[in-house]
């Protein structure tokens, strides 16, 4: 493919850079508001954002539908967990753990689903991330069942994140490097690759490349980067529960990049942010923010399957060509 | 030995695989015919345990409670393939699968919010209470009916598929839907009609079920896993494939929550994987 023809990478250019910097410039003054609510609640979606991104590199790039992302996610938390408080005290060791516990995991669950076909996939996916719940029910003795494991340690001899505004900031320096280099793997020639998997799987072959072989590259690196955001999510809250490796702990991030856009690198950050918002103010008001998920994602499926980013894109062609300059 | 506990946990296994083969027969179908994952085949069932719960109240009567709500569950679908599934058919699949997930999204905070979080349950009437002695243990007939409903909705689907002119002109759709237009046969009618079936099975299957075990939010979500591991192991568009499975699943499910507690959840999942391993395309699917 010409480079200029490349309808992804054009999208792509410049503005994005842009808005990546102001993200993380208002994140970063986030807590001189002082208040552990705002804290908290963004906190909460530099996580999802994490999870949707790496989420998205299945979906949006490979074309690979998975309801079983809490896999990894559930297995980075739960290794980061056992890990600091059987073997070594650290938060910050108990993440990289994380990331290879994570790691490993998602090349021998590639290895079992990656050659079946989609659908199959799709399915795979959910038994397998349910498999994981199955065991952390039932291995009591090391997993505490459903009760999960509570007081995860936030102090070790690297660093210290019991103050919550240190904490914050130990997750926004994880969010900002992962930002960083999944930028640069979109960018980069795999990235490409990847994205070409989307875009039409049949011609792959054609290029000499494998199509399994590229479909496992994606998942480890997607399956790795969730592990980290599980990790994360032990260390923001204290607690985890086996609810993590629910399948419905998977619609989460599937959900997030929808509504953003799957076809844009920024799309699961936009919509991990309106996720937040709808699951924590809606739920305030009424319990019906699943209701409100279907019915945006019953409308941007038949409307705009590329998110409310496509939206956008779309309003900001239409005032460019009307003459309208914004 | 004592053999009664084991004949005792298998009786209730096969109670357990007619759920699930009430909500695989539906999704096995929708798949074959349509080529679509409906996600909320199990949100449907138990939509047709709670609709039944509102029939009953208004009726009275268990046995017009059953036919009501399966046909209501049916139109339900029936309304949802039109409006939501019909414009994206030329799509790529994955937003077909998306879509029926947030039906099921969209049915389950709706069912939450009619009928409440608290778990459901109609009363069965007398004539099904009766307890019968099989293999020196008491059973309620009630569990004997289901299981034989479950045989009898496989009977009719064999014969309604293969011994009809509409279950040829499915067949026709299943296997080349621009061949089956060219014959003039309407693959928009096929695709509606089958849709409303599959269905409708599963909202009777709620009906049935909520007689003998309650319904509660999140029912659904529980169910379509074990409903996915059926199909799975079955391959994916095989009716027989999915009532053997289903079979195979609800009675090993329950054996191993007698003699194996500790790790029941997990062999189910082993099950999955071996039979993956060694049938990649299902027990009974074609390549």
């Amino acid at each position: 493919m010409v480079r200029g023809d490349d309808p992804v990478r054009m999208k792509l250019r410049d503005p994005l850079v842009y808005i990546i910097i102001l993200l993380l410039i208002s994140l970063l003054v986030i807590p001189i508001t002082r208040d552990p609510f705002y804290l908290y609640l963004s906190s909460l979606f530099m996580i999802l954002s994490i999870f949707s991104l790496s989420y998205n590199i299945l979906f949006g790039y490979a074309g690979l539908l998975s309801f079983g992302h809490a896999l990894f996610y559930a297995a980075g938390a739960y290794s980061l967990a056992l890990f600091t408080m059987n073997v070594l005290r650290d938060p910050f060791i108990g993440v990289l753990v994380a990331l290879a516990t994570s790691t490993i995991l998602a090349i021998a669950v590639g290895a079992l689903t990656l050659r079946h076909s989609k659908i199959y996939f799709a399915m795979l996916t959910l038994a397998f991330g349910m498999l994981l719940y199955a065991l952390l029910i039932k291995w009591r003795s090391v997993t505490g069942g459903s009760d999960g494991i509570a007081g995860i340690p936030r102090s070790g001899f690297i660093v210290n994140i019991m103050d919550p505004v240190a904490r914050y900031y130990f997750i926004y320096g994880a969010f900002a490097l992962i930002l960083i280099l999944l930028y640069l793997f979109h960018r980069s020639r795999y990235g490409l690759l990847i994205r070409g998997l989307g875009v039409n799987e049949d011609f792959m072959p054609y290029t000499g490349h494998s199509v399994y072989r590229l479909r496992m590259i994606a998942f480890i690196i997607s399956g790795s980067v969730a592990g980290v955001a599980g990790a994360l999510y032990a260390l923001l809250m204290g607690v985890i529960t086996p609810d993590l490796a629910y399948w419905t702990t998977s619609a989460e991030p599937l959900v997030a990049t929808l509504i953003g856009g799957s076809k844009f690198f920024a799309g699961p950050i936009l919509g991990s942010l309106i996720f937040i918002v709808i699951t924590t103010l809606v739920a305030r008001i009424a319990d019906i923010w699943q209701l409100m998920l279907g019915l945006i994602l019953a409308s941007l499926i038949l409307g705009s399957r590329g998110g409310i980013a496509e939206v956008v894109e779309r309003i900001w062609r239409a005032g460019r060509s009307s003459g309208l300059r914004v | 030995m004592d053999l009664s506990p084991i004949l005792n946990q298998i009786i209730t296994g096969l109670y357990r695989a007619s759920i699930y083969w009430l909500i695989a027969s539906g999704l096995t179908l929708i798949f074959g015919v349509l080529r679509v994952v409906n996600f909320a085949q199990a949100t449907l069932l138990v939509l047709g345990g709670y609709m039944a719960f509102t029939f009953y109240a208004i009726t009275g009567n268990f046995w017009i409670s059953i036919p009501l709500s399966a046909i209501s569950v049916g139109l339900i679908g029936l309304l949802s393939e039109r409006l939501l599934l019909k414009p994206i058919y030329k799509v790529e699949a994955t937003y077909q699968l998306l879509m029926t997930f947030a039906i099921a999204l969209i049915i389950n905070d709706l069912a939450k919010l009619t009928w409440g979080k608290l778990p459901v349950l109609v009363p069965l009437p007398d004539i099904l209470k009766i307890s019968v002695e099989i293999f020196g243990r008491s059973l309620i007939l009630y569990v004997i009916l289901i299981i034989v409903t479950g045989l009898a909705v496989y009977i009719a689907m064999a014969l309604l598929i293969n011994n009809t002119m509409w279950g040829l002109r499915v067949r026709a759709t299943w296997r080349r839907p621009e061949i089956a237009e060219s014959l003039r046969i309407n693959t928009s009618t096929i695709y509606s009609s089958v849709f409303f079936l599959g269905c409708a099975i599963s909202g009777m299957g709620g009906a049935l079920m909520v007689a003998f075990s309650p319904v509660a939010p999140g029912l659904g979500d529980f169910l379509i896993v074990s409903a996915f591991i059926v199909t799975v192991i079955a391959g994916m568009g095989n009716l027989l494939g999915a009532y053997i499975a289903s079979i195979i699943i609800g009675v090993s499910e329950s054996l191993f929550t007698l003699y194996l507690p500790e790790i029941d959840l997990l062999l189910i999942y082993l099950i999955m994987a071996i039979s993956l391993l060694l049938r990649p395309q299902g027990i009974f699917g074609e390549r």
